[in-house]
């Protein structure tokens, strides 16, 4: 009973929260690189970023298993997910269809979590990471790929240094392999496993 | 398994598992009767939604699981305004009425305030539990009616040669 003396609403409408939620994160993953607002018309728990709370509120159903990170796992956002989708937590990654990792916890290795098939690339894990600040239009990142008109310019804190080599041998993988969610606060940015990802100095 | 709360002789301080039993099957009539101080809106959790839900038997309650059937249930979780970090009360009701199943979260609620456990319980909870053992009466009594002492005749004298020779 502990869980639910600390649990909080979740969206004020259902409908209308979830649906704002999905419009938001097709767009994200139709725009690569695009950061976006995400509508917060709902309570979040303490623990983890606003963001990503939403956006996994709004994906995930009692058909869904998430894994979470260590500084997630305990906190009152795992007990809140549960209550308010139904889904399962799992201990072990390879088995989750998505993955939140909180601030400053290890990013696991991408190639660890579930790739899909050939005959069914859809199978594969959606990561949501979350991420200080996103920093559209400087110098970081050079994206590239469907989506993107040319190239976007991205720059990312509070992700690990190791993410670009990551991502290219995700990339690479292609149709499997995992799609990405970055997360502040309030904006997601969303990379699809078609993204092209080239660290630019400066 | 419900019955087993229904005669419950330590009615005032019968845990939460045992009141939410009676809660669950509480007519909306005793409901509104005992809460009519607590009708303000709450602060919603989880708002009333229906459902179903399948329910499971077993055969002679001894034999393998088997699924029942499907039956609608309204559930919600709620706090009360007043106590915007207190208990939380949570019901389950059958069928589709969802200001049933606020009340019987209210009452939830409430139980759960030590202060407030005893009066409830004796306005609520009382009547409730007599309702139910009324209503559980009335179908036995109506059971019985249709009841048939079957009695065992023994055939005399009817030995198989009378048949062979028909």
């Amino acid at each position: 009973m502990n869980a639910l003396q600390n649990m909080v609403a979740g969206f004020e409408h259902e409908a209308y929260g979830s649906q704002a939620v999905f419009r938001t994160a097709l767009q994200a993953l139709s725009h690569p690189g695009r950061p976006l607002d995400m509508p917060l018309n709902m309570t979040v728990p303490r623990g983890g970023h606003a963001a990503a709370a939403a956006l996994l509120l709004g994906l995930l159903d009692a058909d869904t298993a998430v894994y979470l990170s260590p500084s997630l796992a305990g906190s009152d956002a795992a007990a809140w997910l549960r209550f308010h989708t139904g889904c399962s937590a799992v201990a072990d990654r390879a088995q989750a269809q998505f993955i939140w990792i909180g601030q400053g916890d290890a990013l696991p290795l991408l190639q660890d979590l579930r790739q899909g098939s050939d005959a069914y690339p859809d199978q594969s894990a959606t990561c949501v990471i979350e991420v200080h600040n996103l920093h559209p239009d400087e110098a970081g990142w050079r994206l590239q790929g469907p989506g993107i008109l040319g190239e976007r310019a991205l720059r990312v804190q509070g992700l690990g240094a190791d993410f670009p080599a990551q991502w290219s041998r995700n990339h690479a993988g292609f149709p499997c392999g995992v799609d990405v969610f970055l997360a502040t606060a309030t904006q997601i940015v969303g990379l699809p496993r078609t993204t092209r990802i080239t660290p630019v100095e400066g | 398994m419900f019955q087993t709360y229904d005669h419950d002789p330590s009615a005032p301080t019968a845990d939460r598992q045992a009141w939410m039993a009676l809660l669950a099957r509480a007519p909306l009539r005793l409901l509104d009767e005992a809460l009519t101080d607590h009708q303000a809106t709450p602060q919603w959790l989880r708002q009333p939604e229906t459902g179903l839900m399948m329910v499971q038997g077993r055969a002679g309650g001894t034999g393998e699981r088997f699924n029942l059937g499907e039956i609608t249930i309204t559930r919600c979780a709620l706090r009360l305004s007043q106590t915007p970090t207190g208990p939380v009360g949570v019901a389950y009701v059958l069928g589709r009425n969802h200001r049933q199943a606020q009340l019987a979260a209210v009452a939830d609620a409430l139980l759960q305030d030590p202060a407030q456990r005893e009066t409830l319980a004796l306005s609520l909870l009382a009547p409730v539990r007599q309702h139910l053992q009324q209503q559980q009466a009335e179908r036995h009594r109506r059971a019985q009616t249709t009841k048939v002492d079957f009695m065992t005749v023994a055939r005399e004298a009817a030995g198989p040669q009378d048949e062979d020779t028909e």
